[in-house]
């Protein structure tokens, strides 16, 4: 019944061209299952999962596009406040890496500035049909500074460790900054959703 | 993308204003198949917020947009059978209008701060007023001028003005340290950056203070989510109500508006506003904190003690006041800024159950009864229109389209022809009023809406916190004008830079933005290249930036002044003047219920992880409205996962 079953809550948030298999990664990875056909999920806003690491509780709420980018056009308000964006390519598809900078664009325009980023090349499966090689893939980012990962959704490859990585290198950052940052400057998700904002009576 | 869009819909939404995102995101929820349109390449419409660089754009665009050349027409016409006819939809924008650029910062260079010793020194400035050119933001951030002034229209109606028209609110500096205007003319124009020697001759004077410049603002640009329309969230308002109860208030955090100001007799006062509020105040004695407790107290169950107010019910609320034994600041206080009513046209009635509405909205979220949201009222269109997508509305910005095409014989509309000549058939089409043609709008009367929008050093009231959200509302001057709305955003909502604060005006329109506002801003603000270090307590907030226009209201607009639209096709409306969205929450509501008569308007959605867990553990919602239940990892794969994990991310 605690309101907090939590020690920490943290918000992902995938992106990149459409087709790539987000939609796919979130749901092995969250209900242990590959969709078959295209993964479009009416009414699916986010999914939770709550993990154990190193004893900790640590909740996930992963967010996946909703289908706006098919015609690039995510809103903004889902870059808000993510704590970490996965961007997804596809391994057999040149166009969906071509896209990458076009991607980071947007990142810097509207995530935060703390916000961890990580580079997917998903469909590994299929590595008789790869077309970008892996390391072309290392290669942009480390230019770009970010991780780099392979996997594939539906044979359920490095799909944990994806998220699970993830969530410890999230961790680690929420100590370091509870250590810098004592005083708490104004952070993106540092307002409150309106269930938390507090009461004071006129009377 | 190799992705084409649908041809069938049963909803064309055009717009992705307040109300259009709302209702798409109504009818995508009740099960229909929605296609979101904007023709412009962002969401929101007039209800947009802008990064600053973005606001530079899109100013730029509002010019441009006027001059674009019409295309050929025919180019859609062979698409039209015989059978069918075509309305043509807008071209260009035409909502924004006498829009003028001010800056007081000074230029600096490469983004460093710029000292004021160097600035008293040189008491040059850069003033033009007759510049209809694109601001180029590049152009501005390498001028090196200690005071720039620049101001142009939307050339919507570009009567060439002369020096005398320069805003007042640079009168003093333009017209004492007017140096070589003509020289500097050129400085707007696009990217002649050379032409322009920098004056400054002599940094021996000390630095004292640390100033910001047009660069930093520049530079932090991104920092900035400027509302095109100021607006508040009451906490008993409709649009929280209904963000809530549709769960689109999950995509977006809020913060309470902290203070409400008054401006009386030239001064800026904090109102009390809760009990607490009233004791702690240091402003009013002790007498008047009783008399405005008892007050305020009756005002709470007011229709309980008619004899209080009977004999006055036909004297306006101003002099019901005058005879309760209130001090003329608390009258004050109680008229403006708490009822928020015009002193003349306000009945006793009116005023007492404005304030008790004003009392009740206390309680719910905070000591005042506003809320903004975090990163801009932009934010709000865009969570409706999330909430579409995830049932499966397909969005589209940078979509324009060409005609609406009407059937003769049953005279409704069954498709629209896309920029693309592509056409894309539904049952019902929304739009939104900017998209009519000129030709369907032809009777129709729009008001106006003054807006400015100001970047500044210093609160208007300063207080131990520099992170208040404030709003003031500052009253006409003369009798039948409009009183002015005023929102200090401080940095914390994310919608300004740090050490800046974001000032939003606001009322209807008499003339031009600026005409309307101007003397209010004059008032409350020193320009910046005014504010000198020797006078260390400066009086007043210094300005940087200052950025006038005029929005069209449509809000007032009714169905049938539109001429030769299908009854399936709906006209939403772009943002009023007031201080809520409770007119478009209600526009949006109500079309529903004539769309789908018998439909449920947005109502809450399923939770996620009921659709997809079992849910062996169903922890009840904090506070009621997260609707997250948590999934428990059970996988042993998992779990072994967890202890090896934590090193590497990288392959
Ligand atoms: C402090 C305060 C808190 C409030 N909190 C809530 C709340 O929590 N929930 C809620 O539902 N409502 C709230 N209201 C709104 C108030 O009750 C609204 O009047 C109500 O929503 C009705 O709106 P309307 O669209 O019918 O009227 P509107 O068309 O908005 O008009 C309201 C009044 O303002 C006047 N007015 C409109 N425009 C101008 C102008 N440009 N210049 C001068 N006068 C103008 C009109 O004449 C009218 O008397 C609050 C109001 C105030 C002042
Ligand atoms: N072979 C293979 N196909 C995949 C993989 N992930 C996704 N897909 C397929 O790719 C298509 C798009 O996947 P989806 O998750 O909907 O992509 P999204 O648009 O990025 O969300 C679907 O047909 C999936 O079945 C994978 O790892 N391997
Ligand atoms: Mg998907």
């Amino acid at each position: 019944m605690s309101m907090e079953d939590y020690d920490f809550l943290f918000k992902i948030v995938l992106i990149g061209n459409a087709g790539v298999g987000k939609t796919c990664l979130v749901r092995r990875f969250t209900q242990g299952l590959f969709p078959p056909g295209q993964g479009a999920t009416i009414g699916v806003d986010f999914m939770i999962k709550t993990v154990e690491i190193n004893g900790e509780k640590v909740k996930l709420q992963i967010w996946d596009t909703a289908g706006q980018e098919r015609f690039r056009s995510i809103t903004q308000s889902y870059y808000r406040s993510a704590n970490a964006l996965i961007l997804t390519y596809d391994i057999t598809c040149e166009e969906s890496f071509r896209c990458l900078p076009e991607w980071l664009r947007e990142i810097e325009q509207y995530a935060s500035n703390k916000v961890i980023t990580v580079l997917v090349g998903n469909k590994i499966d299929l590595a008789e049909r790869r077309e970008v090689s892996q390391q072309r893939a290392e290669e942009f980012s480390e230019a770009q500074d970010m991780y780099y990962l392979e996997t594939s959704a539906k044979e359920s490859d490095n799909v944990e460790k994806l998220f699970l990585d993830l969530a410890c290198r999230l961790i680690s950052e929420a100590r370091q900054n509870t250590l810098v940052n004592n005083v708490s400057s104004p952070l993106p998700g540092e307002g409150k959703s309106i269930s938390y904002l507090t009461c004071c009576n006129f009377n | 993308m190799a992705n084409s869009l649908p041809t069938e819909f049963d909803v064309i939404v055009m717009g992705t204003g307040l109300p259009e995102s709302i209702l798409a995101a109504a009818c995508s929820r009740s099960g229909q198949r929605v296609l979101h349109l904007d023709s412009r390449s962002y969401y929101g419409g007039n209800w947009a917020s802008f990064s600053f660089p973005g606001l530079l754009s899109w100013l730029k665009e509002h010019q441009q947009n006027s001059d674009t050349g019409e295309e050929s027409p025919a180019a859609w016409q062979d698409m039209i059978h015989e059978t069918e006819e075509a309305i043509p939809l807008c071209k260009k924008d035409e909502t924004i209008q006498h829009a003028e650029v001010f800056c007081y910062a000074s230029q600096g260079m490469d983004g460093n701060i710029e000292e004021l010793g160097a600035l008293q020194k040189n008491p040059s400035c850069v003033a033009s007023s007759t510049l209809i050119k694109p601001l180029d933001s590049a152009c501005l951030s390498e001028e090196t001028h200690s005071s720039h002034i620049t101001s142009y229209e939307v050339p919507t109606q570009d009567t060439p003005k002369n020096n005398e028209e320069i805003t007042d609110t640079a009168e003093t500096s333009v017209k004492e340290e007017y140096c070589g205007y003509d020289t500097y003319k050129h400085t707007v124009s696009d990217g002649t950056k050379d032409e322009i020697k920098p004056v400054l001759e002599d940094n021996s004077v000390p630095p004292k203070r640390k100033r910001i410049a047009y660069s930093q603002i520049v530079k932090e640009g991104r920092r900035f989510n400027i509302d095109l329309s100021s607006k508040l969230l009451y906490s008993q308002g409709l649009l929280i109500d209904l963000l809530i109860k549709s769960n689109v208030s999950r995509y977006a955090e809020f913060k309470n508006v902290t203070r409400i100001l008054a401006f009386r007799e030239g001064k800026v006062e904090q109102v009390p506003c809760s009990r607490a509020d009233v004791f702690n105040s240091k402003e009013l004695t002790m007498v008047e904190k009783r008399m405005l407790m008892k007050f305020l107290t009756f005002c709470l169950d007011y229709e309980q003690h008619p004899e209080e107010y009977q004999a006055f019910t036909q004297c306006s609320f101003s002099e019901y006041l005058k005879t309760k034994n209130l001090t003329p600041s608390l009258q004050h206080f109680i008229l403006h800024s708490i009822a928020m009513m015009s002193e003349s046209s306000c009945t006793t009635v009116d005023g007492l159950k404005a304030t008790k509405t004003f009392l009740q909205c206390l309680g719910r979220f905070g000591n005042t009864p506003f809320l903004f949201p975090l990163y801009g009222q932009g934010e709000i269109p865009q969570c409706f229109c999330r909430m579409c997508a995830v049932f499966g509305g397909i969005y589209c910005l940078r979509h324009k389209v060409q005609c609406l095409v009407v059937d003769r014989e049953s005279g409704r509309c069954k498709a629209i022809i896309d920029h693309l000549g592509q056409r894309i058939n539904a049952k019902y089409f929304i739009v939104e009023d900017s998209y009519l043609s000129e030709e369907t709008c032809s009777s129709v009367q729009y008001k106006q809406i003054s807006r400015a929008v100001l970047i500044t050093d210093q609160s208007v009231l300063k207080t131990d916190s520099d992170q208040q959200i404030s709003i003031l509302i500052v009253p006409p001057v003369e009798p039948g004008a409009y009183a002015v709305r005023i929102i200090e955003l401080c940095s914390s909502t994310m919608t300004c830079m740090k050490d800046t604060y974001l000032v939003h005006l606001t009322c209807s329109s008499s003339k031009t933005a600026r005409e309307d506002l101007e003397s209010v801003v004059k008032k409350l603000f020193t320009p910046y290249s005014e504010t000198e270090v020797d006078n260390e307590e400066l009086p007043k907030p210094g300005l940087l930036w200052a950025l006038y226009f005029n929005m069209r209201d449509s809000s007032g607009v009714s169905r049938s002044s539109y001429n030769g639209l299908p009854p399936n096709v709906y006209v939403c409306t772009g943002p009023d003047s007031g201080l809520g969205s409770e007119h478009a929450v209600k526009q949006a509501e109500t079309l529903f219920h004539e769309i789908f008569p018998s439909e449920e308007f947005c109502p809450p959605p399923p939770n996620p992880e009921d659709i997809f867990f079992d849910g062996d553990e169903k922890p009840s919602e904090p506070l009621g409205t997260n609707n997250i239940v948590m999934a428990k990892l059970e996988s042993s794969e998992g779990s072994k996962n967890l202890e090896s994990s934590g090193k590497h991310l990288q392959n």
